[in-house]
């Protein structure tokens, strides 16, 4: 869930038409057209990517005079369902997946189920990362390839190149190799078991 | 008792309320003291900075540290790239990191004939922030024209084969041939990294993409998180282009020297058991406070505001044993603790509340560019000035943050409510005063006597276990300290 209050801006005149803004756009808000760029204000979740990374200062964040929630119910679906989709994945439904809009991983599955195929449009529909936009790619991606895809990094993009190793994945010699580092590798295995397994909302 | 010491001054940034309206501080209070470290432990390392010789002891300290580094990988026309960290500059100041940085510039320049030597400056989530500060500490002139950059995790990257699959870099870290690590040993994010592998851990932080920080912070687990930053620089491309690593080394009370080597993990051997000892001591003693307001006071974002050199967000967890990874599996503030908060509470049992001591917090000057609800909405907060409240709710990592903070018209008005809600008179000051800890007498008072027991304490029993628990032997890491 996110609460929009913001719009991002371009001011033209400063534009020095990198593409930065985007590449680094996590909705696909931001297209060039006449090598400037423009913001679809139905797209733009105001996360401030854009403001951020331009080289020109060019792009400001203005307060929407309306602000707008973004969120998927998942009371419409069958509970049974999103709950397979997040364990499958990896993930408690009611665990908190971005640290900035308190999205959980069942508002996800449950926009997954309901069409959202990438995480360009899993952001648009629950605001998973819109806010810092780093720390939620790879719950997005784990949760689409629960569900059976896979899906292609934007063309020319900086959004996302890939899924990454999870705990389970580490190889057994590896774990052997750094048993006396602290990394404690079975005991948090064991830990996100517990979590999944759990009863608890 | 001493006077407050003089905190670290508001500072103009895009991250934070602007400094005109930051118009009392904490440690103006009549009632307010101050503790240097060593007022509290006889063994607080002697400190290079602050000290009346200025900046040039960095820069001895730092040119005595390279001399027992090799530079000869470095050909005259290749390129280096000298890679920086954002926490580094709000040490002491940042002087003393930025003028680590300068120094590393002009050695290697002098020992290798290498002219195009190259900042890359890597930062957490405030993507302009080490932009802000290549301009205050004139990096982008020493270094010369385009030749100091600050890097953001959204930057264009670069795949990295690792012995547990393909992990993401930021392009421009390693778009040179060389690249020399320059970073600090200040334990900060003991919560995230339990101090394993803390010297490594640049490289899957602030040197990763998106997707490497997810991985640490979403798919490695609390501990084993710590492995995506080894296991990246332990890789066939970063280790064709690491030279050596130069660091600040930090003590809670300033600086302590620099330690530079070309082998990083002895180096980090050397810093984990320092870091342990050093902050071990305070973070422990801090854990034995039974109740206070935490004033946040400190031009940087909430987590990061820091007293006697230890972060409000250890601070938050203190009455865990962060150090204790064994038994600390989930310390009471990360981000998986965070996110193992369900909608009626914890997922699971055994998971530690928010340091029950701290029964108010006033947010007199802290920045967002952290998310910093969980913060808000485990502590009772009261944000100073309507201005700085916009401030948190325009950050679009903070948007619900005020919708667990009240608003106080002024730092006068927030005390005084603390004072009555919190009914306590112990009040830690989170300001940066370097040295020490600006706090009120009441808590210096139970601070003082409680300091040689936790000294003993972590001697005898802790700092052993923290140790074996790292697998470093303090004899072997000691032995490996050169010169």
């Amino acid at each position: 869930m996110k609460l929009v209050a913001f719009l991002a801006t371009v001011d033209p005149n400063n534009c020095a038409g990198c593409r930065i803004c985007s590449k680094v756009c996590p909705t696909l808000a931001i297209t060039m057209v006449d090598k400037k760029p423009v913001v679809d204000s139905e797209r733009c979740v105001a996360c401030g990517n854009c403001e951020q990374r331009c080289e020109s200062r060019a792009i400001t964040l203005e307060k929407l005079e309306q602000t707008h929630v973004i969120t998927v119910t998942v009371d419409d679906l069958p509970r049974e369902q999103v709950d397979a989709l997040c364990i499958l994945a990896g993930f408690h439904p009611s665990q908190i997946l971005c640290y900035c809009s308190a999205t959980r991983a069942e508002e996800v599955a449950a926009a997954i189920i309901k069409g959202a195929h990438s995480p360009e449009e899993i952001t648009l529909r629950t605001g998973l990362r819109s806010g810092c936009s780093v720390e939620c790619i790879q719950p997005a991606l784990r949760l689409l390839q629960a569900y059976g895809i896979t899906p292609t990094p934007p063309t020319g993009g900086w959004q996302w190149y890939g899924l990454t190793p999870t705990l389970k994945e580490i190889p057994e010699a590896v774990k052997t190799k750094y048993q006396n580092h602290g990394f404690c590798f079975e005991e948090d295995l064991k830990l996100f078991e517990s979590i999944v397994s759990s009863k608890r909302r | 008792m001493r006077s407050p010491m003089i905190p670290a001054p508001a500072r103009l940034s895009q991250y934070g309320v602007a400094p005109q309206f930051v118009t009392k501080r904490a440690a103006e209070y009549p009632e307010m003291t101050s503790l240097m470290l060593s007022d509290l432990f006889d063994d607080t390392p002697t400190l290079i900075y602050p000290s009346e010789k200025g900046l040039l002891v960095i820069r001895d300290a730092t040119r005595k540290a390279l001399e027992r580094v090799d530079m000869s990988m470095i050909k005259p026309h290749q390129s280096v790239n000298i890679c920086a960290s954002h926490h580094g500059f709000t040490m002491a100041g940042g002087h003393p990191y930025a003028e680590m940085l300068k120094t590393l510039h002009d050695v290697i320049a002098e020992r290798t004939g290498c002219k195009n030597i190259r900042l890359r400056a890597g930062v957490g989530l405030r993507f302009r922030e080490t932009e802000e500060y290549i301009k205050r500490f004139e990096l982008d002139t020493y270094f010369g024209p385009h030749k100091a950059k600050g890097v953001a995790p959204i930057d264009e990257g670069i795949a990295i084969q690792t012995e547990i699959g393909t992990l993401y870099g930021i392009k421009a870290i390693y778009d040179a041939d060389w690249i020399v690590h320059a970073h600090n040993s200040d334990v900060r994010e003991v919560h995230f990294h339990r101090q394993v592998d803390r010297a490594v851990k640049p490289f899957g932080m602030s040197y990763a993409r998106i997707e490497t920080r997810s991985t640490y912070h979403q798919n490695l687990g609390p501990r084993g998180a710590n492995f995506t930053a080894r296991c990246i620089f332990a890789s066939d491309f970063v280790q064709s282009k690491f030279a050596f690593a130069s660091f600040l080394d930090m003590s809670p009370a300033g600086v302590v020297g620099v330690d530079a080597d070309n082998d990083l993990f002895a180096l980090n051997d050397r810093l984990t058991m320092k870091g342990c000892q050093y902050y071990g001591k305070i973070m422990t003693l801090l854990g034995e406070i039974d109740e206070c307001i935490a004033v946040l006071d400190f031009p940087c974002p909430v987590p990061y505001v820091f007293a006697a050199g230890v972060i409000y967000a250890n601070f938050v967890g203190a009455n865990t044993d962060l150090f204790d990874i064994e038994n600390t599996a989930l310390p009471a503030y990360t981000w998986y603790t965070e996110a193992f908060y369900g909608k009626d509470g914890p997922l699971i049992s055994g998971i530690a509340p928010v340091n029950p001591a701290i029964r108010m917090c006033v947010h007199n000057y802290a920045w967002g560019g952290y998310p910093s609800v969980f913060f808000a909405e485990h502590i009772p907060t009261i944000v100073v000035g309507a201005q700085q409240a916009d401030s948190m709710s325009r950050d679009s990592q903070n948007v619900q943050y005020m919708q667990h903070a009240l608003v106080a018209e002024n730092t006068d008005a927030a005390m005084r409510f603390a004072y009555k809600a919190a009914k306590t008179d112990k009040v830690i000051i989170f300001d940066g005063a370097v040295g020490g800890v600006n706090l009120s007498r009441s808590l210096a008072e139970l601070l003082v006597a409680r300091a040689p027991a936790i000294s003993r304490k972590v001697d005898e029993v802790l700092l052993p276990k923290w140790l074996h628990q790292r697998g470093i032997d303090p004899v072997a890491a000691l032995g490996l300290v050169a010169g």
